[in-house]
């Protein structure tokens, strides 16, 4: 049972992505020790850090699902930053509504990322990449330069864990994911993935691809605005120009996690693709920190940890080779079970003939 | 169904959406000359020879980091490492010129070679991983770019030679509007066309892009077409990035980074398409030239930085709807 | 009932259909007729939604009905199983048949039981045996297309259309389709068949509507009609009886050496044990039923899929290429009937598809005059009498049989020692088959050795020196001179190899 259990999820897209960020966890949790790691504090550092960059991911696999993507995600999320604190300043609202702003905002510009890919049919990668200098023009119009604060009560509520150590942080990327959950149980959960892999056949179907596609951007457009929050709440102030690498980020997080353009894999893989992104990036810091600490005089620039960190995610793509022979191998048994069975089809038509021959 | 009409049946709608599909190289040039009319008409003082030459020297200097995109894309890929080595190429310039005249061999062997060992590891990563090209291109670059900052500490050192400069940069025959980069395009523009279009490799290449299946079936070896296009984008950007250093005169880490999509956004408006098969280097040359035309007339009506870039955006959505839009699921 | 009036549809500059007209009562079988090009399926994609026609009217019952999304289609109690498959390949078999058609509860979410019960009751009528929860990827193309016929009934339509949907069975699952199609007859569904297989149309419609170039030519009862006349109103000539590319019965003596000499050759999953011999300038034909390996087969020749045990002599030396490149160096040539997946390259010039060939090989960065290029495209036309507008145009404007001719003569033109050939003739019209086999035979006498794979009985009779018949993997017999008969034949295939003497024979040479 439990190796049956185990065999599907061996198969499965998200396994690549699990298997890199079992890795990169193992990985971290050494470098970094043990006991130093699996402390509330150091959990909760890791949620409240990098809860953006992961809603932003899981938010991006929705498209990738769709068949279609936005790498204008980054700037989006900036948006949100820029309009709360902004709202707040300017116009003196409370913060919970500037949020609620906030995330009507990213759906407008989700919105405005659907009419390019779905009415006017434009590429997707172009299109987002035009929108990103639109959104970032407006996100300098808004606020030119960094400033604005966040309620102190707020922040330090983020970074504050419930019942001792479940991180707030956390518990925005629970609730982005149950609300996916509910929607994938829903007839849009299986008519996103129709549409992704074969919108023809989706039309075909009875579907409109143009519909599902909206309700997938305006979802993913209220995740940038809990991501906006999150950044929000973590840097405490607004910055226009910040976030913009997510975007690109989080298409090949959701790469190395597992997902295809088009209706293959889940929301499984965003998570594990940016959990392994960002175990990694924090892997390698404590890696040089260990040098740093082990060879006496040993000094290096940040410049170090970013290059063999992207390394580390180049390797990671090439993983995926080793993974995917193993789903093509779980494809060939399927084949060969269905020559057995196509076999058995043949010979028993075959031995009625005969054995009417044989009658005559 | 093949009862072709007469022409003078077709609507005159119909008949500006082939004439835009038949030629996008010419539909670009207009769309060229039209912004660079309204830019003239705003501000007459930008018609003068120097800022002619000045665009007439970006156009080129994109054009050639475009022309290993064109073939990419035609071949059914997409490399995201052109700016990447352009920003690498430049760097390697002005380490190793460090403003002496003398060193353009070493510089050029050197260049081509980091050039083609990235567009090499572009391809066969590309083709033997099967992941979409633009996340490989786009890991690969990264490394690429990480790599600038490891191994100059950040501050790249030193200036293109003089010479080099000159050959780049100076006027031909005291022509203000004649740069001479013209010289480097009178060799390059004929090899990429000869590449495409007379060159059996050329004829694989479209072959490839359109349909890898049957051309495979066919006694093509896809995977090699496919790895020596990557190949020719690293050598082409390379080359662009030597020139780009030598008109910059300095250079930065990232500096010629935005060269990524903007070769992509070239070729695209220039009519080869995403999906492989369709295009032409003309078609590249002249989305080059509207890319240029359109920076430029951003910049000389005196926007603010933000409104410049929302403008950009809106145009390039306007450019892209106007002809690659992908076919509708309903005939 | 169920009625199409003066449809007309233009694609750009190409005329689908021209004013064509089809009309079916409930619980009739009409067969939709006419050769490639004729506009078919695009009558079928206009009643699936799938394409907007200019002109003309659809009635149901007497009412005009508009017809514009697959959901209004579907509304209307139109269900269609496609050629080519609306199947979803990243699917599961579950979430395919039920796409579009989720039973819910309350709360919106889908509900798996009553859907598990539904698709119980659904594979087993159509005898599928495959687990609910497979990617539709990893089955077999045979039960995909049961599939896409299951999904359509699964709707309870009052119209069926099925688009040439018995081109990927084997034959006991036509006889599983037909009696569903009968029972749907007798619960008053109508039904619109489209098939290039003649006998299915006299075993199991009733009627018929044949199309010829976007109109409908004729229409009646499937009783009125002898199959000569249906070939006459498909393509307006009467078939010529003999069409003089019969077999010569070329013989050879045993100690000539092979061209080709495959021993014992394996192929994993299909082939298990296969020896076939070839001659030079000999036509071999390779028979069987769907799905024996054939393709295997010929892919394994070419380099294209790699085989596990035995031998293949070719050209006097051992080979096992790694790639189709290598073998069309070694002067092999390959055509496929797959033409849009595996032949064709819709978006370039008629002139670049026909230079393919002459592409593949060669000095990769030699130069190439556009003029010897034009004289030889040129000369392939008019040799080979392939119908264009002009060179320049592409490819995509050719019609099926015409395409076909092309890629046989991109291959033809270079001259191969071995040309392999996988069905080419599948879906191409009489006229230019029977070209295509002049061709052939042609070249045969020039010295050429020809392997050509076909789903047709007549054609591999009519055309093949001897013919090699697999079944389930292993040649089940070898025909030749007076063995070669449609009866022997026929027998073969079921892997009936009744007369011993044959199947000695087989494995003899």
């Amino acid at each position: 049972m439990i190796k049956n259990a185990f065999d599907r999820f061996r198969r499965s897209p998200a396994f690549a992505g699990f298997i890199l960020f079992l890795v990169a966890l193992v990985l971290n949790a050494v470098l970094q020790g043990p006991a130093s790691f699996f402390t509330v504090k150091s959990i909760n550092t890791l949620f409240a850090k990098n809860a953006p960059f992961i809603i932003v991911t899981v938010a991006q696999s929705l498209l990738l699902i769709a068949g279609t993507m936005d790498i204008s995600c980054g700037v989006q999320v900036a948006l949100v930053n820029v309009v709360i604190i902004m709202a707040g300043q300017t116009l003196g609202l409370p913060f919970i509504v500037c949020c609620i702003l906030g995330v009507g905002v990213a759906v407008l510009a989700s919105l405005a990322c659907w009419i390019c890919c779905s009415v006017f049919r434009l590429p997707a990668l172009l299109a987002s990449y035009a929108l990103t200098y639109i959104i970032k023009g407006i996100n300098v119009m808004i606020m030119d330069v960094p400033q604005g604060k966040v309620d102190k009560v707020f922040y330090k509520a983020y970074d504050s864990q419930i019942l001792g150590f479940i991180p707030v942080s956390a518990l925005f990327i629970v609730g982005v994911l149950i609300i996916w959950l509910y929607v994938r149980h829903n007839r849009f959960g299986t008519h996103i993935y129709a549409v992704g892999a074969n919108p023809r056949n989706a039309f075909a179907a009875g579907i409109s691809p143009m519909k599902v596609q909206l309700k997938a951007f305006v979802l993913k457009g209220i995740f940038i605005g809990v991501a906006g929050i999150c950044i929000t709440l973590m840097i405490a102030s607004g910055n226009p120009l910040q976030a913009e690498d997510y975007g690109i980020r989080s298409l090949s997080a959701c790469i190395l996690g597992g997902l295809g353009f088009g209706g293959w894999g889940n929301v499984a893989c965003a998570v594990f693709g940016s959990g392994f992104y960002v175990l990694i990036q924090n892997s390698v810091y404590y890696f040089f920190s260990l040098l740093v600490k082990l060879i006496p005089g040993f000094a290096v620039t940040s410049y170090w940890q970013n290059f063999v960190s992207d390394i580390i995610i180049f390797l990671g793509l090439l993983m995926t080779i080793v993974t995917a022979k193993g789903q093509r191998q779980a494809l060939k048994e399927g084949i060969v079970r269905q020559f057995r069975r196509s076999d058995r089809h043949y010979d028993e038509p075959t031995a009625a003939k005969k054995g009417g021959d044989g009658n005559e | 169904m093949s009862n072709p009409l007469a022409a003078q049946q077709l609507s005159a709608s119909q008949r500006a959406k082939m004439f835009i599909q038949k030629s996008p190289a010419r539909m670009a040039f207009i769309i060229a000359a039209l912004i660079y009319l309204v830019t003239i008409i705003i501000s007459p003082t930008s018609l003068n020879p120097s800022a002619i030459g000045s665009i007439i020297m970006l156009t080129l200097l994109l054009s050639f980091a475009s022309a290993g995109q064109t073939i990419v894309l035609i071949g059914g890929g997409m490399d995201f490492g052109v700016g990447a080595v352009m920003s690498s190429a430049a760097i390697l310039t002005t380490t190793i010129m460090n403003g002496k005249d003398g060193h353009f061999l070493q510089l050029l062997v050197t260049a081509l070679a980091m050039g083609a060992v990235v567009g090499l590891l572009n391809g066969v990563c590309t083709v033997k991983i099967g992941l979409p090209p633009m996340i490989v291109t786009l890991a690969i670059s990264n490394v690429v770019t990480r790599m600038q900052y490891v191994l100059t500490q950040g501050s790249p050192m030193g200036y293109a030679s003089p010479t080099f400069i000159k050959t780049v940069t100076s006027r031909l025959f005291g022509l203000q509007f004649l740069p001479s980069i013209v010289l480097y395009a009178i060799i390059i523009i004929p090899l990429v066309y000869f590449l495409l279009n007379r060159s059996r490799f050329g004829k694989q290449v479209y072959l490839v892009g359109n349909n890898p299946t049957a051309a495979r079936l066919n006694g093509i070896n896809v995977a090699r077409v496919q790895i020596l296009t990557y190949v020719f984008s690293g050598l082409f950007a390379a080359f662009a990035g030597m020139l780009g250093a030598a008109y910059m005169n300095a250079a930065r880490c990232q500096i010629f980074d935005e060269y990524a999509y903007n070769s992509l956004i070239a070729v695209i408006i220039g009519g080869t398409t995403l999906s492989g098969g369709i295009g032409s280097y003309t078609g590249s040359i002249a989305g080059s030239l509207v890319m240029v035309v359109l920076s430029n007339a951003l910049t000389t009506v005196g926007l603010s930085q933000p409104v410049r870039n929302v403008f950009m955006g809106l145009i390039m959505v306007l450019l892209l709807i106007l002809y690659n839009r992908e076919k509708k699921v309903r005939q | 009932m169920f009625e199409l009036r003066a449809i007309e549809k233009r694609f750009d500059a190409v005329v689908a259909l021209n004013g064509a007209h089809l009309h079916v009562e409930p619980g009739e079988i009409r067969a939709l007729l006419g050769s490639n090009g004729s506009g078919k399926s695009t009558m079928i994609k206009v009643l699936a939604g799938l394409v907007n026609p200019n002109k003309g009217e659809i009635l149901i019952d007497g009412e005009p009905v508009e017809i514009h999304s697959g959901q209004d289609s579907r509304r209307l109690g139109i269900a269609t199983a496609f050629q080519d498959l609306s199947l979803v390949p990243t699917m599961s078999v579950r979430d395919n048949i039920l796409l579009g058609n989720e039973p819910c509860n309350k709360f919106g979410i889908v509900d798996r039981k009553a859907g598990d019960d539904l698709i119980d009751a659904l594979l087993a009528r159509f005898h599928i045996d495959c687990d609910p929860n497979a990617y539709v990827q990893t089955l077999t193309p045979s039960t995909q297309t049961m599939l896409e016929v299951a999904k359509a009934v699964s709707l309870k339509p009052r119209l069926l259309l099925l688009d040439e949907v018995t081109a990927a069975l084997h034959y006991d699952e036509i006889e599983v389709l037909f009696s569903v199609m009968r029972e749907l007859k007798e619960e008053g569904v109508a039904m619109i068949y489209v098939t290039h297989r003649m006998n299915e149309v006299f075993q199991v419609c009733d009627t018929t509507t044949i199309m010829r170039s976007g109109e409908t030519v004729t229409e009646g009862k499937m009783s009125d009609f002898t199959l000569d006349d249906i070939v006459y109103y498909m393509t307006g000539q009467r078939p010529e009886k003999g069409d003089g590319t019969a077999a010569h019965g070329h013989f050879h003596a045993e100690d000539k050496t092979p061209l080709l000499d495959v021993k014992n050759l394996s192929i994993f999953p299909r082939v298990r044990d296969l020896s076939l011999r070839a001659y030079q300038g000999e036509i071999i034909g390779i028979g069987g039923l769907q799905g024996q390996g054939q393709s295997e087969f010929i892919r394994a020749l070419l380099g294209a899929e790699p085989f596990q045990e035995g031998t293949i002599e070719y050209d006097g030396r051992s080979v096992a290429f790694k790639s189709p490149a290598q073998a069309v160096k070694g002067g092999m040539g390959f055509i496929s009937g797959e033409r849009n997946r595996e032949a064709m390259f819709p978006l370039r010039t008629i002139e670049e598809n026909i230079l393919a060939g002459k592409v593949a090989k060669g000095n990769l960065f030699a130069y190439m005059t556009p003029k010897s290029n034009h004289a030889f495209a040129n000369d392939a036309v008019e040799k080979y009498s392939i119908k264009i507008g002009e060179l320049g145009h592409p490819a995509s404007s050719l019609s099926g049989g015409n395409q076909q001719k092309l890629v046989v003569a991109r291959w033809i033109a270079m001259q191969p020692k071995l040309l392999l050939l996988d069905d080419p003739t599948k879906g191409v019209d009489i006229h230019s088959r029977q070209e295509i086999h002049k061709i052939l035979r042609q070249c045969a006498d020039e010295g050429m050795t020809v392997i050509i794979s076909s789903s047709e009985s007549e054609e591999l009779l009519s055309i093949s020196d001897r013919i090699y018949v697999f079944y389930e993997g292993c040649v089940s017999a070898m025909l030749s001179g007076d063995k070669k008969t449609p009866e022997m034949l026929v027998a073969a295939m079921m892997g009936m190899t009744g007369g011993s003497q044959t199947s000695e024979e087989g494995v003899q040479s």
